[in-house]
């Protein structure tokens, strides 16, 4: 008898317990929009100056096409994307003498020079926030997703990254416009991918579809192949 | 609540129920973290700096002095993960738990982060401006007699700059003290093959006769000796290497060996003898020595029985080569050094000088050769301190505070120095005594060099330790660019080239380039692949070991009488993981439990079961040891593996400083041993303590991994049932 309602005392305190632990977390509030959340950053970084549409009639308002990994150099090598070095900024603006004097340039100096009241030390690092965040239960690769859709497929880097990034290239700062939940992933891992494309990296008689099963070769239609759908490959 | 009818598959039950309970309500992102968490960007990155991808560093482990070589696993500027390298002849790629804890120690969250200064009881946080200045000042006056200098064992480039900085001084008194060093041992190697430390071949011997040598577990070099083992058990042309292990405590190896012998506690010697009489293979002077050490007698002295005398003396003669080892079990007493030259001179007459005891390569710059020493140094340290001979002191690397016996009486006369200073990279016993305490950079942020005690290889070797990553803390420093700043201050002439430690070291490697095998190389290409390597290996020149055999001077005492009022012998055990205490702080080695009895975060005191049935304990009675100079009360835990008059307590617990994951976990019988003394060497003879068990009354669980002997088992009878009482390990092969 007492066994039983000890056990069900442990279990009444657990899930109380469980679901205090979950309410106390979801602090993040989405917007109506349904977007990620307004990230305010340090510097008030304009995506679409550097990597949006050449703007004929108005150059100074239209950007400069700089492809995504000029900047985000880490994605195609690593899991993570990363953010460009502080160096890789001072780079190319230390000889941009046409906007050196605006405010957010003189900020970005700031860090790399230390600011006048002392408050930054020079050569530290940017304190930006992070827009594209996922469980720490889940797994995400940049590498192998740059791999499959700009080398081998010969994708458009901004359309490979914009699946759940998003048109970054109009934002000034990023901001979430995917949901980035499983539901998410799961969609675009169930449709039929084209495994290869004009242009695209020969890639031999492996290894371009992730699933068990080999793709049906059939001369009349094109070759498609889905990605991973094991539980394993995201949750390690 | 262990007792109570909660059993474990309802509490697996509960489990899953509130696992289930947590998957539901916590379907949320509940660790996304978008627009709160910083994500923090290189500020200059090199090419082969990209975030989740890990770079490897070679460098030298720390934890103990055997100078393995570690590579570190470098990700994101922090260091993650040591694992050996594999180019040192030492551990070849290897590494033991006590390694791969190094960081901890890193990481450790009670360094010491800011000089401090004693104010009263407190410290008061100083610039390093300052406590330069402070030393400048302390010194002024002061002759060189008045300085000491106390280190662990220390080599390379670190211990050139302290003999400098001790020489602008005049100062000779720079000692040495490693709290469990084998310091006897090293004392009648000298004296039988004319080196301290040969190379043992464990691999190349087909019997291991070991006297206490807990070569798997702590002794000397223990990776080395693992790897060494390995082999040794795989064979010599397919013949399988036997071990035997004699001893009073069950070590690792001892638990590894296929014949363990229980001898009564300081009669290794006497058994030695023994077994070179049975052999009947000596002449000469040894054979009058061993006259006397007939079987009956050997056996009523050792409680060995004749016919496992017999047994062994077989062993000997069939196995061929064989190799004896004499370890920390035999030359801890009053007859230590008649221990182990006894058991040397098994060796001899064994013929294994030359086949599995031979000589070792050395490095050729003497002056980075290990500066080594025990007890015995400290020893001499106290009683000069307690004459009040020196005015400052440094103290570095070491803690007597916490190691010394209380009976020594070192706390009281560190006191009376005027002025001490302590190196330290935790607050831990020693440095709590001290006036000045200056923070160290941890062994993965420091640069320098060092010469391995024991060398494994054909060639000499000088191991490289190199920072594996940023300081974590910004006003440590490291022990080298401390030397060098106090060196300034003496001698600002000679030493205005170096900016720093590592420009010094970066100078005197490739001063020496050509010994180093850089010869005609380019400097900065030769500077850059022994960083690359962490060793650098020179072609040493390899000391004979002198042939001669002889008994000359061997009187061993007779098996010690029974004391009525302290019967039992106290056998302070040393642990692979905690050893001597140094490195109790990392929370790792705490909680992997110990390799024979599976304990954890806490002391005990090891007791026959036969002996406890006479005193009536059974296993987590918390009993007091008591002796001569002090006592100390910890849990009871029945162990077979020892001998019925002896009891054993771990050595490296029971701090009393040291920071959060040391103080105040178990007790340290270091301060309970009474101060006797190897009467030729000097050292403390760590077995020698008599002591007497009794119950206190109070009962705690033993919190420990293994279960009951054959117990429940999943219902499965894997292991028959056999009462602690009734095993008799001498008997089993």
């Amino acid at each position: 008898m007492h066994r039983f309602l000890r056990l069900s005392i442990l279990l009444v305190s657990l899930f109380a317990a469980s679901s205090y632990a979950a309410d106390a977390t979801q602090a993040v509030k989405m917007t109506e929009d349904s977007l990620g959340p307004l990230v305010e950053q340090p510097i008030e970084f304009p995506h679409f100056r550097h990597a949006g549409d050449v703007n004929k009639e108005h150059p100074e308002k239209g950007g400069m096409q700089i492809n995504c990994m000029y900047c985000h150099t880490f994605a195609r090598r690593s899991a993570v994307a990363g953010i460009p070095p502080l160096q890789k900024c001072i780079g190319c603006h230390q000889s941009i003498e046409s906007v050196r004097e605006t405010p957010r340039i003189k900020k970005l100096f700031e860090y790399w020079e230390g600011s006048k009241d002392g408050k930054i030390a020079a050569k530290s690092p940017i304190p930006w926030k992070k827009v594209h965040d996922l469980p720490d239960f889940v797994r995400f690769n940049h590498e192998r997703h740059i791999k499959r859709f700009v080398f081998q497929q010969n994708r458009p880097v901004q359309e490979a990254c914009g699946y759940c990034h998003g048109d970054v290239k109009t934002m000034t700062v990023a901001r979430r416009s995917k949901t980035l939940s499983m539901g998410f992933c799961v969609d675009c891992h169930k449709k039929d991918h084209l495994v290869s494309a004009e242009g695209g990296t020969a890639i031999g008689n492996q290894a371009y579809w992730y699933g068990f099963k080999k793709p049906v070769v059939n001369a009349s239609m094109p070759l498609t192949a889905k990605g991973p759908n094991d539980c394993w490959q995201c949750h390690k | 609540m262990i007792d109570s009818s909660f059993d474990r598959r309802d509490f697996l039950k509960v489990l899953g129920w509130g696992g289930a309970a947590v998957a539901l309500s916590g379907c949320g992102n509940t660790s996304v973290e978008d627009g709160k968490e910083t994500v923090v960007s290189y500020v200059e990155a090199t090419d082969f700096m990209i975030p989740s991808i890990g770079v490897y560093y070679n460098s030298t482990c720390a934890q103990c002095d055997a100078g393995c070589s570690i590579n570190g696993r470098v990700r994101e500027g922090r260091v993650l993960k040591l694992e050996g390298n594999p180019a040192s002849a030492i551990n070849r790629g290897k590494l033991c738990g006590l390694g791969q804890a190094g960081v901890q120690h890193h990481y450790n969250p009670d360094r010491v982060r800011e000089p401090l200064l004693r104010n009263g009881e407190k410290g008061e946080t100083i610039t390093w401006e300052k406590a330069y200045a402070l030393i400048a000042e302390k010194l002024q006056g002061v002759s060189g007699e008045e300085i000491a200098f106390l280190t662990g064992a220390m080599s390379g480039h670190t211990k050139v700059l302290l003999e400098n900085y001790l020489a602008s001084f005049g100062c000779k008194n720079h000692f040495a003290y490693e709290a469990i060093a084998p310091g006897v041992v090293r004392a009648a190697n000298k004296k039988a093959y004319g080196v301290a430390m040969p190379r043992y071949n464990i691999n190349k011997a087909k019997l291991v006769l070991s006297f206490g040598a807990d070569f798997l577990g702590n002794w000397v070099s223990p990776v080395h000796f693992s790897q060494q083992y390995g082999q040794f058990r795989k064979g010599v042309n397919g013949q399988r290497g036997v071990l035997v292990q004699v001893e009073s405590k069950m070590t690792l190896t001892g638990a590894n060996a296929d014949r363990w012998l229980v001898v009564r506690p300081g009669t290794e010697g006497i058994l030695a003898l023994g077994l070179i009489n049975a052999l009947g293979a000596a002449s000469g002077d040894v054979a009058a020595e061993v006259k006397d050490y007939d079987k009956a007698r050997v056996s009523k002295d050792t409680g060995v029985s004749v016919e496992q005398i017999d047994k062994l003396v077989a062993l000997l003669k069939s196995h061929t080569p064989s190799l004896v080892l004499a370890g920390s079990a035999a030359e801890g007493y009053a007859h230590g050094s008649q221990n182990a030259a006894a058991i040397n001179l098994l060796n001899q007459v064994l013929g294994n000088v030359g086949k599995t005891v031979v000589g070792a390569a050395s490095v050729p710059f003497p002056q980075m050769a290990p500066i080594l020493g025990n007890t015995a140094a400290l020893a001499s340290v106290s009683d000069a301190l307690d004459a009040g001979k020196y005015k400052v002191m440094f103290s570095c690397g070491v803690n007597p505070v916490f190691s010394a016996p209380t009976a020594m009486k070192f706390k009281e006369h560190f006191a009376k120095v005027g002025f001490k200073v302590a190196f330290a990279h935790y607050l831990d016993e020693t440095a709590l005594q001290a006036d000045l305490v200056l923070p160290l950079d941890s062994a993965l942020e420091d640069w320098g060099t060092s010469v391995p005690e024991y060398m494994a290889g054909d060639d000499a070797q000088i191991n490289i330790q190199q920072p594996l990553m940023e300081r974590l803390h910004a006003n440590t420093r490291g022990f080298g660019d401390i030397l060098l700043a106090l060196l300034k201050q003496r001698n600002p002439e000679s030493y205005k080239n170096y900016p720093d430690y590592y420009a010094y070291l970066r100078g005197a490697v490739l001063q020496n380039k050509n010994a180093l095998g850089g010869e005609g190389a380019d400097d900065d290409e030769f500077w850059n692949a022994s960083l690359s390597n962490g060793i650098l290996k020179l072609a040493g020149p390899v000391a004979g070991l002198s042939g001669g055999v002889s008994a000359g001077g061997l009187s061993l005492p007779n098996a010690p009488v029974a004391d009525a009022q302290y019967p039992l012998h106290l056998i302070p055990s040393v642990n692979a993981n905690l050893r001597d205490g140094r490195n109790a702080n990392q929370p790792w080695l705490q909680e992997s439990p110990d390799p024979l009895t599976t304990i954890v975060w806490d002391s005990w005191v090891e007791i026959h079961p036969k002996k406890a049935a006479e005193l009536g304990i059974v296993e987590g009675d918390i009993v007091e040891v008591a002796g001569k100079n002090g006592s100390i009360k910890a849990q009871a835990y029945l162990f077979p593996g020892i001998h019925p008059d002896a009891i054993s307590v771990p050595l490296g617990r029971g701090h009393d400083a040291m920071g959060r994951y040391a103080k105040g976990f178990g007790v340290n019988p270091f301060h309970i041993l009474d101060a006797i003394f190897d009467k030729e060497t000097g050292e403390l003879a760590m077995h020698e303590t008599r002591v007497k068990v009794s119950k206190t009354g109070q009962r705690v669980i033993v919190v420990k991994d293994e279960g009951a002997a054959g117990g429940k088992q999943m219902g499965k009878k894997i292991a028959v049932r056999t009462s602690t009482d009734k095993v008799d390990l001498s008997k089993e092969v």
